[in-house]
C-alpha cells in the first residue's frame, strides 16, 4: 500500500542561478527530492539558504535555470504562462508571510478572488468564501478590509483564500513570520487541520525548527543544497493508514458537496488535461 | 475571468481613484469637443459657401466669350477677341462629357408698352439646347422648338421697372404680360428715318418662375434662328454703314455656352477647351479654388482637434502607467492566484477604453452645446477667416454643423484612442514578474 502513495511533487536536479550584472548568485545548487500526496513538508533553513527560491520554483512563479519540477506528473518548467495560470487555479493555493491580500477588497472578496479566475458563478463563490471565513473563525469580519484587521486575522483571510478552491497543494512561505507565538500556533493548527481534513499536501517554508515539528517531513537546506531529509511521520505506515482512511471517507463527503459547485471547474480541468 | 467580473473590477478600479479618473476623462472630453467642433466648423463653412456659390450659378456651365481677357507675360490683363463660329461649336460638342453646346448672341432691346419703356437683355441660343442649361421652371408657356421657334422666354422680373418719362419724376409701372401690350425693338444703331423700324410684339412668350439665381430673373431668351431672321430684318432698316456693322456682328458668336454632364468633369472640359486655344470661364473654377482653400482650412482645424486628442491620449497613457505602478502588487497577486495574462491585459484595456468612452460621450454632449454658441456668437470672427472673406455668408449662417455621423465617429475614435493609449501600459502590466510585484508595497 505504502508504495502506492503518489509522488505529488518531484524535484530533480534543480538549479537556480541569479544573474546580477556580471555576478552569478547560485541560490539553488542541484536539488533533488520528492513530496508525497497528503504530506506536510517543511523546508527548513537559515536566512538566505534558498528556501523561498525553491518554493517559488515549485509553484511555477519562477523559472528554474536547470533541472525538472514535476507536479502531478506534469513538468511545470515546460508549461506556458497560460497553462501555468490554469494549473495554479486548479491545483495550487498560496499563503504568504506578508499576507498579500488585495487592500481594496473586503475579507470575503479576497477569499473569493481565486474563484473569480476559475469562473465560478458569483452566488456560489460568495457562499464558498463565506463558509471558508467562518471555518477560519472570521465569520464576524466578512466585510472588513485588510487594513482594518490584525496580522493574525489577515493571515486567516490568507489561509481561507489559499484553501477556498480546495487545491491539492498549498504552498506557504513563512506564513507565521509576522505573528506572535500564540497566534503562530493558532495559524499552524489551522493550516494543518485543514490540510489533514481534505488530504491536501502542504509545502511550508520556515527558519524556525519549532514550527518544523508540525511537519511529516523536514527538508534541511543550507546554502542552496539539501543537507538532509528528515521524516518525522511516515504517512505510508499502516498505523497512519487507518487514520488516513477515516479521513478519506470524510473527504469523500466533502467532495460531494464541492462537486455541485465546481462542475464547471471540472470541465475546465478535463480540457486542460488534454492540452497539457 | 467572466466578462461581468472583469467589467465590475475595471469600474471599481476606476472609481477607486475618482479624482484622477475624472481629470483624465475631462482631458478626453476636451479632446473630443475640439475634434468635433473643429470638424463641424469645417463642414459648416464648406456647406455655407458651396450653397451660396451654387445659388449664384449653375456649376456645370462653361462659357467662352468673344471678348475675353488674358494675363500677359508682364502681368497685365489684355483684352483679346476670340472668333467663334459653327465649326468651333461642332468641335466642342465632340469633347467628352459635353452635354449641350449652344452659340449665343447677347443684345439689349428696348421694350415699349404704350407710353412706358424699359430695357431687357435678349439672349439668343439654340432652342433645342435651352432645356439643358438648368433654366428655372416655366411658370407659363413652353420652350420654343425648331418648328415653333418664335416663343420668347421671359425672366420673372423682366417686366418690372417700366418708366414713363414726363415731367420731373418718371412714373414707374410693372407690366402684366397678356394684359398689357408689349413690343420690343433693337436699338443698337441710330434709327434710319427713311425706313419703318422692326417692331416685335411680345405675344408669343413663356415665363420663367422666380429663381434664386438673379441672372435669370431680368433677361429673356430667344431661339437663335428666329433671332437671326429678326436681326437681319433689323439690319435691312439701317443706314448702309450701320447695316454692314450689324451683319458683321453676326459672323462671330458672342459666347459659346457649354453644359457639362457632371460637376466633376467641368475642370477637365475647361482644360480641353483651353488646349484648343480658347479662353473660357466657369463658376466651377472659382468654386474649385475656394474649395481648395476651404479644404485646407478644414485640415488645419482638424489638426488642431487632433492635437487636443493626442494630448488626451497621452494623458490616458500616463494615467494607466501610474495606475499600473500603484497596482503592481495587486497584479502580482492576481498572477499568483491564477489570473490569465490576457485577462490582466483586458482589464487595463477596458479601463482605458472606459475613460475614452465616458470622455467621448460627455464630449459629444458638450460639442452640441459648443456648436450652438459658436453659431450664436462666433459668426463675425469665423466669416472673416472663411474663403471669400465673409462675402458669401449670410445672416444667421450655421458655421458649425454637426452631421449625425460626426459624434458617433468621434466617440468611436475616443474609445479607440483610449484603448490604444492603454495598450502599452497594459502590456507592461503583463510583463511584471509576479515575485517582484508582490515584493513591492501596495
Ligand atoms: N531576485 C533575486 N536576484 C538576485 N538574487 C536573489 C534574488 N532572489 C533571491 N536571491 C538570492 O538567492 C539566495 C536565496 O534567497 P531566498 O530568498 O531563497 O532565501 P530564503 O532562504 O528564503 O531566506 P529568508 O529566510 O531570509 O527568506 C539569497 O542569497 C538571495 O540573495
Ligand atoms: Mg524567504
Amino acid at each position: 500500500m505504502g508504495e502506492n502513495i503518489e509522488k505529488i511533487i518531484e524535484v530533480k536536479n534543480v538549479k537556480k542561478i541569479y544573474h546580477m550584472g556580471h555576478e552569478r548568485i547560485c541560490a539553488l545548487n542541484d536539488v533533488s527530492f520528492h513530496i508525497l500526496k497528503g504530506e506536510f513538508c517543511c523546508l527548513l533553513g537559515t536566512s538566505g539558504s534558498g528556501k523561498s527560491t525553491l518554493l517559488n520554483l515549485m509553484a511555477g512563479i519562477e523559472k528554474a535555470s536547470g533541472g525538472q519540477i514535476i507536479i502531478k506528473g506534469k513538468n511545470i518548467s515546460k508549461m506556458s504562462e497560460n497553462n501555468l495560470a490554469k494549473f495554479r487555479q486548479r491545483y495550487l493555493g498560496f499563503v504568504f508571510q506578508s499576507y498579500n491580500l488585495m487592500n481594496s477588497m473586503t475579507a470575503i472578496e479576497n477569499v473569493e478572488f481565486p474563484l473569480v479566475f476559475k469562473k465560478v458563478p458569483r452566488k456560489i463563490r460568495r457562499k464558498m468564501a463565506r463558509d471558508m471565513l467562518i471555518k477560519v473563525g472570521l465569520g464576524s469580519r466578512l466585510r472588513h478590509k485588510p487594513k482594518e484587521m490584525s496580522g493574525g486575522q489577515q493571515q486567516r483571510v490568507g489561509i481561507a483564500r489559499a484553501f477556498v478552491a480546495n487545491p491539492q497543494i498549498v504552498f506557504a512561505d513563512e506564513p507565521t513570520g509576522n505573528l506572535d507565538t500564540k497566534t503562530t500556533m493558532e495559524v499552524m493548527d489551522l493550516i494543518k487541520g485543514m490540510a489533514k481534513a481534505n488530504h491536501q499536501t502542504i509545502v511550508m517554508v520556515t527558519h524556525d525548527p519549532r514550527l518544523a515539528s508540525y511537519a511529516d517531513k523536514i527538508i534541511h537546506i543550507l546554502d542552496g543544497n539539501i543537507q538532509s531529509v528528515e521524516i518525522l511521520r511516515d504517512i505510508t505506515k499502516p498505523e497512519e493508514q487507518t487514520a488516513a482512511s477515516l479521513e478519506d471517507t470524510e473527504e469523500e463527503n466533502k467532495k460531494e458537496e464541492k462537486e455541485i459547485v465546481s462542475v464547471q471547474a471540472t470541465e475546465n480541468d478535463k480540457e486542460m488535461e488534454e492540452r497539457i | 475571468m467572466r466578462i461581468s467580473d472583469l467589467i465590475l473590477m475595471g469600474l471599481r478600479n476606476l472609481s477607486r481613484r475618482k479624482a484622477r479618473t475624472a481629470l483624465t476623462v475631462v482631458g478626453m472630453v476636451i479632446g473630443t469637443i475640439s475634434i468635433v467642433v473643429m470638424v463641424s466648423i469645417g463642414i459648416g463653412m464648406n456647406k455655407i459657401f458651396t450653397k451660396s456659390v451654387m445659388e449664384n450659378g449653375s456649376m456645370t456651365i462653361i462659357s467662352i466669350y468673344k471678348n475675353s481677357y488674358v494675363e500677359s507675360e508682364d502681368g497685365n490683363y489684355q483684352s483679346i477677341e476670340q472668333k467663334m463660329d459653327d465649326a468651333l461649336v461642332n468641335e466642342i460638342s465632340q469633347i467628352d462629357h459635353v452635354d449641350a453646346v449652344t452659340p449665343i448672341y447677347d443684345k439689349y432691346v428696348q421694350l415699349t408698352s404704350g407710353k412706358y419703356q424699359s430695357n431687357m437683355e435678349l439672349i439668343a441660343m439654340d432652342c433645342t439646347a435651352m432645356p439643358k442649361f438648368g433654366f428655372p421652371a416655366l411658370s407659363e408657356g413652353e420652350y420654343p422648338t425648331p418648328e415653333n421657334n418664335e416663343i420668347i422666354l421671359i425672366g420673372a422680373d423682366a417686366m418690372q421697372d417700366f418708366y414713363y418719362f414726363s415731367g420731373r419724376t418718371p412714373k414707374q409701372k410693372t407690366i402684366e404680360l397678356g394684359k398689357d401690350k408689349v413690343s420690343f425693338t433693337f436699338s443698337e444703331y441710330a434709327v434710319n428715318e427713311k425706313k419703318k423700324p422692326v417692331t416685335v410684339n411680345l405675344n408669343n412668350y413663356a415665363l420663367f418662375a422666380e429663381s434664386e439665381d438673379y441672372r435669370y430673373n431680368y433677361c429673356s431668351y430667344i431661339d437663335l434662328e428666329y433671332f437671326k431672321t429678326l436681326y437681319k430684318k433689323y439690319a435691312a432698316t439701317l443706314k448702309a454703314e450701320d447695316r454692314k456693322k450689324a451683319l458683321a456682328s453676326l459672323e462671330s458668336y458672342e459666347e459659346i455656352r457649354i453644359n457639362v454632364d457632371n460637376m466633376k468633369n467641368v475642370m477637365d472640359v475647361q482644360k480641353t477647351i483651353e488646349e484648343m486655344g480658347y479662353k473660357c470661364e466657369s463658376d466651377m473654377q472659382y468654386l474649385d479654388s475656394m474649395l481648395e482653400t476651404s479644404n485646407m482650412l478644414q485640415m488645419v482645424l482638424g489638426a488642431i482637434g487632433l492635437v487636443a486628442m493626442l494630448v488626451s491620449a497621452i494623458n490616458i497613457a500616463n494615467t494607466m502607467v501610474m495606475s499600473i505602478y500603484e497596482r503592481t502588487k495587486e497584479i502580482g497577486i492576481m498572477k499568483v492566484l491564477g489570473c490569465y495574462i490576457r485577462d490582466i491585459k483586458k482589464l487595463f484595456l477596458f479601463e482605458s477604453g472606459m475613460i475614452g468612452l465616458i470622455g467621448g460621450t460627455l464630449g459629444m454632449g458638450f460639442s452640441y452645446l459648443a456648436s450652438h454658441y459658436i453659431n450664436k456668437y462666433g459668426g463675425t470672427l469665423l466669416s472673416s477667416i472663411m474663403p471669400g472673406g465673409g462675402y458669401y455668408t449670410e445672416e444667421g449662417a450655421k458655421f458649425s454643423q454637426i452631421p449625425i455621423w460626426l459624434p458617433l465617429a468621434a466617440m468611436l475614435f475616443a474609445i479607440v484612442v483610449g484603448v490604444v493609449a492603454g495598450y502599452i501600459p497594459a502590456r507592461r502590466a503583463t510583463k511584471i514578474s509576479a515575485i517582484e510585484a508582490m515584493k513591492t508595497d501596495g
